[in-house]
């Protein structure tokens, strides 16, 4: 059999899932000692992990070269989805959020507003759905600096505390969007190859909903 | 100026041997499943009028079309589709036309789809449409030979079925907007539970509600049906179940045995179809090499009600799939070079003729002065045979020479 393939995005989505899969009595010391292989079998090898940046999870996913993959909301909402979203796995939480200068009402005025992000997709679809005209600037770095340096009237980032945004004089005007990791799947594979994939991910939602019932209690 | 001379545009490409012998291989073997069943050709145009592919009317979202316009600035596209032109057809010219209607098409279309994702602008389909009949005949026809077409091409695929009316039968007992029903809908084209469930929680709990709720889970073998029927209580519901079921058990006698499937939420867009939904997969493809399903709709849009079904099979893929399994077709290869002697060129062509004609061989003809060379040219070209044809008589060369 052919073993189930998961790309993980990597970095701490990387390190939550695989402590995730160690939940479920996963060998992940391949994940571990990646040295330089690409390609990693976990468990009792009916599983190999990719690990890839973001976006490519989700092209590996959409391809059907890889089964399943591990990415935020954030880089679907960006990215589109040509995939099924199974699972929201809890972890990686924080929002898209428009943000703009301290005490400024965004809104206020009839001119057109300009707004920096990296994002420009969900910005657009952001501002679309409010049926509002904005000029949307794409920016690769530090997003915060556009409206300090006149660049643009607000930003539409990732917001985790929003500290950075407070050492640079700038407040979250309006949540965009909540984000968390999700599980996705390749509509082929999820036909082919239902019950593997519906076990690992029932077992991945059980050991979720237990971590939460540990957090409440 | 920067020319782009030298290069394809991203999303198409050359086909050479194998490739081109596989997607040839694939057509010919779809043709003939479909002609086998009284199923004629129809060709249609590369160039379209825009308004035949209008988004309400095609389901086809309009930044995916190429677009141009004609010498009257009127906005025209390519092709983005095949079964929108041939209900255009049914629709005009083949309205007296005795019904059923059977066309069968192998033609590309042309979506732009956004860049650097390597998904192909240029594909080919090949497919059928059963105009003008509806009801279990009709279904039952389409999927059979949806099934005889993927058999004769990729054996060992999956087909699924599924119904657009038991979403539709489903979202009419809930009290929603449009916009909550098509949030509700896209949320479980994605199987977004999640998401489904966070939309579904703000309504009042009802048989209907719950439903819905399971509605992405509800895909699989026949246990499907029981696990629907213990969810739904309206009568139209229970009724595309039944109807559905009855598809399933007919086509079982198929012998696909698990290799049938039901996914009951198939939901697409636009409610461009309105019944039976039906696709294929192959372990070999990332995604449905073949998409099908009744359309009763769409020819309305065109002033000339009827029922229709059909389904197209992404012939591309379909090669790729068979190539990558080793069962492309074999790149037919020159059986005999042949060397004509100065002044018995045209001698040397119509030997070639008179080869093919009476065994059956490939002869290439070799353009060189001398034997050696000829010669020298069919070892390279791995050509077993060699034959001269002199003033006097044709020598015949032997195997392996």
């Amino acid at each position: 059999m052919k073993p189930l393939r998961i790309a993980l995005t990597k970095g701490r989505l990387e390190k939550d899932t695989v402590a995730l899969f160690e939940k479920l009595g996963m060998d992940c010391t391949a994940v571990h000692n990646k040295g330089r292989q690409l390609i990693l079998p976990i468990g009792d090898g009916s599983i190999e992990v990719v690990l890839a940046k973001a976006a490519d999870v989700i092209t590996y996913v959409e391809h059907g070269v890889c089964d399943l993959g591990v990415v935020g909301k954030d880089t679907i909402m960006e990215n589109g989805s040509r995939f099924y979203e199974v699972l929201d796995l809890g972890f990686g939480k924080c929002r898209f959020a428009l943000a703009g200068p301290k005490g400024k009402d965004f809104y206020e005025g009839f001119s057109e507003k300009t707004v920096a992000s990296k994002y420009p997709n969900v910005t657009r679809a952001f501002f679309e759905s409010k049926a509002m005209d904005v000029r949307v600037i794409k920016i690769e770095g530090s997003v915060e600096l556009a409206p300090l340096l006149g660049l643009s009237d607000a930003i539409v980032d990732i917001v985790e505390t929003g500290s950075t945004l407070r050492e640079n004089g700038l407040e979250v005007k309006e949540t965009v969007a909540d984000i968390s990791a999700r599980l996705i799947v390749n509509t082929a594979s999820m036909k082919l190859r239902k019950q593997e994939i519906e076990s690992l991910s029932a077992k991945m939602e059980e050991a979720i909903r237990k971590d939460l019932k540990v957090e409440t209690s | 100026m920067k020319l782009y001379n030298k290069i394809t545009p991203e999303g198409t490409r050359d086909l050479l041997f194998e490739e081109c012998a596989a997607r040839r291989l694939a057509e010919s073997r779809l043709e003939q499943v479909f002609v086998s069943h009284g199923y004629q050709e129809a060709i249609t145009p590369g160039i379209e009028f825009y308004d035949v592919f209008e988004p309400a009317r095609s389901g086809i979202p309009q930044e995916i079309m190429y677009k141009m316009s004609d010498q009257k600035g009127r906005l025209m596209v390519l092709r983005p589709d095949t079964t929108t032109p041939i209900a255009r057809l049914a629709a005009t010219r083949l309205q007296n036309m005795e019904r059923p209607m059977r066309f069968y098409y192998n033609q590309p279309i042309y979506r732009s789809n956004p860049g650097l994702t390597g998904r192909n602008n240029e594909t080919v389909e090949s497919g059928v449409e059963l105009l003008g009949v509806g009801g279990k005949r009709a279904d039952v026809e389409a999927i059979a030979i949806a099934v005889q077409a993927m058999e004769s091409c990729l054996p060992g695929f999956r087909m699924e079925i599924g119904h657009a009316g038991f979403f539709r039968a489903l979202a009419s007992e809930l009290p929603i907007s449009e916009e909550e029903r098509e949030e509700i809908r896209s949320t479980i084209e994605s199987k977004n539970y999640a998401a489904l469930n966070t939309i579904l929680e703000k309504l009042p709990d009802s048989p209907a509600v719950r439903a819905m709720a399971k509605l992405p889970r509800l895909f699989g073998g026949k246990e499907v049906f029981e696990e629907a029927f213990s969810l739904c209580s309206s009568p139209e519901a229970v009724e595309t179940l039944r109807y559905l079921q009855e598809l399933y058990e007919f086509l079982s006698a198929l012998g696909l045995g698990s290799r049938m499937m039901v996914d009951l939420g198939l939901v697409q867009r636009n409610d461009y179809y309105t019944g039976v939904v039906f696709s294929a997969y192959v372990e070999e493809w990332g995604d449905a090499v073949l998409l099908g399903g009744r359309y009763d709709n769409l020819l309305a849009r065109f002033d000339s009600p009827m029922p229709a079904v059909g389904f197209s099979v992404i012939v591309d893929a379909v090669a790729q799939a068979m190539l990558k399994r080793g069962q492309g077709a074999k790149v037919k290869k020159p059986d005999v070079l042949i060397f004509a002697e100065e002044g018995m060129e045209l001698a040397g062509i119509q030997y070639a003729q008179r080869l093919t004609k009476e065994e059956g061989l490939i002869c290439e003809n070799a353009l060189c002065d001398t034997l050696e060379e000829a010669q020298a040219l069919a070892s390279k070209k791995g050509i077993a045979r060699v034959d001269v044809v002199e003033q006097k008589e044709i020598v015949k060369g032997g195997e392996g020479q």
